[in-house]
């Protein structure tokens, strides 16, 4: 029977549906985004090209907006890439996926197309997403009559440009458009958007949004296949730190995106058919079983933040706390009870 | 709990136009006839977002799908620059995509504009010819569409519904042979095509399935199947080539356009030359050359000077991108002067020109024997161009025709209040 | 009349600002003897990566119209010096902005000086350093590379000691006079002047002639013509083929890789892996943001040496103590794979590992805490 063409791809296509690997033994070996991209020694958004690839498989289409995984991951001529990768604009991730989606649906709705579902995930920076980006991944949320996943890689920067700040990077950051001066110690003064929570909080019909951590390698893949599993618009916002852009051995790449979660500064949480479920560390955290560990530990790690002084750290730590004992919803929803 | 399912559609059989049966007449705009050649073309998906004068294509859309006679994903966007993006991705999966704007709209997707031609992907586009803000206004003018002419789309403008649907199936032809891929936009001018109705053939499917292909991207095609990587970050040591690819695809598409319109006058008994039209031109002393709906007119204000003996004749741009050199060398290597009539304005350009002119002139410089030409601005904003003020023009042209070469040397503004 | 061109290969956003330093004290030191100069980083080289090769070019004249010819230019490739600011650059050069592995002295004049900051032997360098095929200098800075990030700058006085050393090996460019006031001016530090003076007195040249060094081929890659390159901006995927890494058919995993961009000329330090020790636990596989990692036969993991650039995080996330190990990769030659050595003969791989791992030197990759880089400029001072 023909289906018409407000018909959700779930109810004809359906999804992949992706089990969630249960230990490190679990994880298929295969790569879908190799060696050979051209990004800075310990890149953590590289590592989380890998692990998305990895976790989406090999019936799977890429679109990355421009930034550092477009220009340093694939330069022209070569590419990391095993699957069908394409580059869209730095604003264009939402309408990527949804252009890609629909296409799909069409084709295989009118018979053009064999059927199958295939797993169609836009990537965007934090500059892509968080700023140029916000309204078309906004209005690609909406569309529930698609299988498509936006995945948000966060350095805290437009770190391929020769790190600017954005609206994603944290307080006081040192970057090349807010350096700390002689007369401004702090040109950054904004707080962190909260990006992942607001594009749950303001799209009721997307079926999941998760934020993940490079650090904790398993859980972001499973994020991922959970994501793509479910189907619809769905959103990750992933935290990658960025040795370039933070200044920190790349050796530490790893630890600092513990770090991250520990302090509290980045929460780990899922949100599923509007249930908002914190995971991980955060989750102790929120529960109570783990105590936040000082911001200090983190931001003195990293030469963005050398020329703090203690009423900056103060400051952040100040903010943090809110975000455990103030919001609604701990680390997620910034409201508060009347 | 998910919304009510909607009554699977049901093809349209043999009611309303279009059915499998013969074609029909039908009194409709431009912009429906366009909207009927997306439907004939089997178009897989379709952007809107609101704009006037063109987004009465997407009204008629909407409603041919809504009464299941059309099957197409049709997504309105968030803004103009999504609703491009969102076509130019469903292309390289291998959908048939049409999308539209006007104006200022056509600007703010003007990123998107510049990638989809470097993709080399067939998008096919309406303009519905607009002002550009500001100030704000919704009358005709072809600066919007002429904004890319440099960046590899194909660009042409129709006169007629007839034309805007013909033309609309032809562009899907052109621009999805795989010797071409390039995008191509179709100028519709504000309110005298979008806006009015006139009597069109409809052809039936039969006819066009037996002139249009299916879009195949072949090798392109990104799929899992495929697995390619479509347009890296390039530096110093790749762009010319790739420029040059660009540039020899759209030399190509001349033959490639050629062949279509002898396919559709074949096949459909219409479509007339391609890259012009010339009118009255034969033993003609002075030309007039311009492009859309001025054409109306100036064939009005041809035929009463021809009924005064006066020898001129008008010869109307279809294609500007291409750009017709040869043809036009040809249609004017006889007259002593041009005039030709901008509907837009190149401010600062050689001699304070319009387009249309500029660029004609550097396509007549290298003939031996070439005319005078004169440009002309008229009818900015959707002002109204009379006969008379083509009368007007014509006699500029004679004295320039006369007269020595440097009464050719400025840019008359036509109607305009002193 | 002269010109005079200084290249600075250096390792990305790790030396961006000691090049700066260096190609902006050639050209205000030129501008003391009456000279004019220019300052100017390989345009494609930017956004720079950490640790990914990048260049800087000073270049001086005594008119503006012998200036000229290097004006629009992004690679002049006729320079009395180049300074290496860390020897494992003399292994060679890939740019994330080209293909093909170029010789550290590739773009080096005949009879000009390749002046490089390192402590291993000149012998030692021309067994990594390809051979020209024509004669020239190889000098010598003593100290072990000076790496920095992006917002903290190590001042190790790495920047005036080669500043110094530029002065002994190219007396026509700059003057010892020239540098030593500019560095007054530029620094107002006096034992900056010091340590600049210093390295002139120090500074050893030793002529190469055209036969030395390594006589490996370096790869290279010829950029095809218009009508040779896809359409539509499109370029074939990575084959989703793997091999194994005996190639023979008894299991374990080598992902396809992209062959013509390597990375390893990234690389300033390697991993070496003790297979006695490794539990087979996966974590530095699936942490490697580089896929370096090839499976074994019998399930070990295998950092792939064409592959990996050398970050570190392998070791940083391995849960068994010196399981891995970073070592500077001066102490390798070639990329050859460990599994097969500690497969072919474990003691012997024991020993060649406690060797590599004894004779490191301390990892100086960049920023850990504030004041860090004072204390380690103490130390290696002291």
């Amino acid at each position: 029977m023909q289906k018409s063409n407000v018909e959700p791809i779930t109810d004809f296509i359906g999804t992949q549906v992706l089990e969630p690997w249960k230990g490190i033994k679990k994880v298929a070996q295969q790569e879908y985004f190799t060696s050979g991209h051209r990004t800075c020694q310990g890149c953590e958004s590289a590592q989380i090209m890998k692990l998305m690839a990895k976790a989406a498989g090999p019936r799977s289409i890429i679109l990355g907006s421009t930034g550092c995984m477009y220009v340093a991951n694939t330069t022209y001529y070569s590419t990391p890439w095993v699957i069908p990768w394409m580059h869209t604009q730095l604003g264009s991730s939402g309408s990527a996926a949804t252009g890609t989606a629909a296409g799909l649906r069409a084709l295989m709705r009118k018979g053009k197309m064999s059927k199958e579902p295939i797993n169609v995930i836009a990537f965007c920076g934090d500059g892509g997403g968080a700023d140029m980006g916000l309204s078309a991944i906004s209005a690609a949320l909406q569309h529930t009559e698609y299988n498509l996943l936006i995945l948000m890689y966060d350095n805290e920067s437009y770190a391929n440009t020769d790190i600017q700040v954005s609206g994603s990077s944290p307080y006081g950051a040192n970057t090349t458009f807010s350096t700390p001066g002689k007369v401004q110690r702090i040109m950054h003064r904004r707080w962190k958007k909260n990006t992942a929570a607001m594009l749950a909080a303001g799209h009721p019909e997307c079926k999941y949004v998760a934020t993940i951590c490079t650090s904790s390698p398993i859980e972001a893949m499973n994020k991922v296949r959970r994501a793509l599993s479910i189907g619809g618009p769905t959103f990750i916002h992933s935290l990658d730190p960025c040795p370039k852009g933070w200044d920190y051995d790349p050796m530490y790449s790893h630890e600092l995106g513990e770090l991250a979660i520990e302090t509290g500064i980045w929460p780990l949480y899922e949100v599923e058919e509007n249930t908002v479920k914190l995971y991980g560390k955060s989750r102790q955290i929120a529960k109570g079983l783990r105590k936040r560990k000082p911001v200090r530990e983190y931001l003195e790690r990293q030469g963005r933040f050398a020329h703090f002084i203690d009423e900056d750290f103060d400051y952040f730590q100040a903010k943090t706390d809110e975000m455990w004992e103030k919001w609604l919803v701990p680390g997620v929803i910034p409201f508060s009870n009347p | 709990m998910s919304p009510p399912k909607t009554a699977t559609a049901k093809k349209a059989e043999t009611e309303g136009p279009g059915g499998p049966s013969a074609g029909s007449e039908e009194l409709i705009s431009g912009s429906e006839a366009i909207a009927h050649a997306c439907r004939l073309a089997d178009v897989d998906v379709i952007t809107a977002y609101p704009i006037r004068p063109y987004d009465t294509v997407m009204q008629y859309v909407s409603q041919m799908i809504s009464n299941g006679q059309f099957d197409c994903d049709y997504i309105v966007a968030e803004s103009e620059h999504s609703q491009f993006e969102i076509v130019k991705h469903a292309s390289t999966v291998g959908a048939r995509v049409f999308v539209g704007s006007s104006g200022v709209g056509w600007l703010y997707a003007f990123e998107a504009l510049a990638v989809t031609a470097g993709l080399r992907l067939p998008m096919v586009a309406m303009v519905g010819n607009r002002a550009l803000d500001d100030p704000g206004a919704f009358g005709v003018e072809h600066n919007d569409a002429l904004a890319v002419r440099d960046l590899g789309w194909m660009l042409c403008w129709v006169a007629t519904a007839q034309e805007a649907l013909d033309t609309a199936l032809i562009a899907y032809r052109v621009a999805e042979d795989q010797r071409v891929f390039l995008p191509c936009a179709i100028s519709c001018d504000g309110a005298f095509l979008t806006h009015s109705q006139s009597i069109v053939n409809v052809p039936s499917q039969e006819a066009v399935n037996s002139f249009l292909p299916p879009y195949e991207r072949g090798d392109k095609l990104l799929h899992p199947d495929n697995p390619i990587t479509i347009a890296p970050q390039a530096n110093e040591d790749w762009v010319m080539e790739i420029r040059r690819q660009s540039d020899a695809a759209m030399r190509r598409a001349r033959k490639v356009l050629i062949e279509a319109y002898e396919d559709l006058n074949a096949k459909f008994g219409r479509g007339g030359e391609p890259f012009i039209e010339r009118y009255m031109m034969e033993d003609a002393e002075v030309a007039l050359v311009g492009m859309g709906t001025l054409a109306m007119p100036v064939k009005v204000a041809v035929r009463k000077m021809r009924e005064q003996g006066r020898k001129v004749g008008f010869v109307r741009v279809r294609w500007f991108r291409p750009f017709p050199s040869e043809e036009l060398q040809q249609a004017l290597s006889e007259v002593q002067a041009v005039g030709v009539i901008d509907r837009d304005y190149g401010f600062g350009s050689a001699f304070h020109s319009g387009v249309l002119a500029n660029d004609l002139r550097s396509a007549l410089y290298p003939m031996e024997r070439r005319p005078k030409i004169v440009s002309f601005v008229a009818g900015l904003g959707g002002r109204e161009v009379s006969a008379a003020n083509v009368i007007e023009i014509t006699d500029k042209v004679f004295d320039a025709a006369g007269g020595d070469a440097t009464s050719d040397q400025d840019t008359y503004w036509i109607g305009v209040r002193e | 009349m002269s010109t005079g061109s200084v290249e600075v290969v250096y390792r990305g956003i790790f030396q961006k600002t000691l090049a700066k330093n260096i190609c902006r004290g050639v050209v205000f030191a030129a501008k003391k003897a009456g000279k004019i100069g220019i300052a100017f980083g390989r345009y494609s080289d930017s956004p720079e990566r950490n640790g990914i090769p990048a260049k800087q070019f000073a270049v001086v004249s005594d008119t503006e119209e012998e200036l000229e010819e290097y004006l629009s230019r992004y690679e002049p490739d006729n320079n009395d010096v180049t300074i290496a600011a860390d020897d494992t650059l003399c292994k060679g050069v890939e740019s994330w902005a080209w293909y093909g592995l170029q010789p550290i002295n590739k773009l080096l004049a005949d009879g000009g000086t390749l002046l490089v900051t390192s402590t291993q032997s000149p012998n030692r360098l021309l067994s990594f350093i390809h051979r020209k095929g024509t004669p020239y200098n190889l000098a010598l800075v003593r100290s072990p590379a000076s790496f920095s990030g992006l917002w903290v700058y190590k001042d190790d006085h790495t920047d005036v000691r080669l500043l110094g050393a530029l002065a002994k090996v190219a007396p026509h460019i700059v003057s010892l006079e020239a540098i030593l006031e500019t560095i007054k001016e530029q620094w107002k530090d006096d034992s900056k002047v010091q340590s600049a003076k210093k390295a002139y007195g120090a500074t050893e040249s030793h002529p190469v002639s055209a036969e030395q060094g390594n006589e490996e081929i370096p790869y290279e890659f010829e950029l095809p013509g218009w009508k040779d390159m896809e359409e539509g901006l499109v370029i074939r995927g990575i084959s989703a083929e793997a091999q194994s890494i005996t190639g023979r058919d008894d299991g374990g995993y080598v992902p396809t890789r992209n062959t013509t961009f390597k990375k390893f000329s990234t690389r300033s330090m390697r991993p070496v892996i003790n297979f006695d020790t490794c539990t087979k636990c996966t974590v530095c596989w699936l942490n490697c943001p580089d896929t370096c990692f090839d499976v074994t036969p019998d399930g070990f993991y295998d950092a792939n040496m064409d592959a990996c650039c050398g970050c570190g995080v392998c070791e940083a996330v391995c849960p068994v103590a010196d399981c891995i190990t970073m070592v500077n990769e001066e102490a390798f030659d070639g990329n050859d794979g460990q599994w097969e050595a500690w497969n072919k003969d474990k003691e012997a791989y024991a020993g060649w590992l406690a060797e590599k791992i004894a004779n490191r030197p301390p990892r100086a990759h960049g920023f850990h805490h504030v004041g860090q880089y004072a204390e380690e400029v103490k130390n290696e001072s002291a």
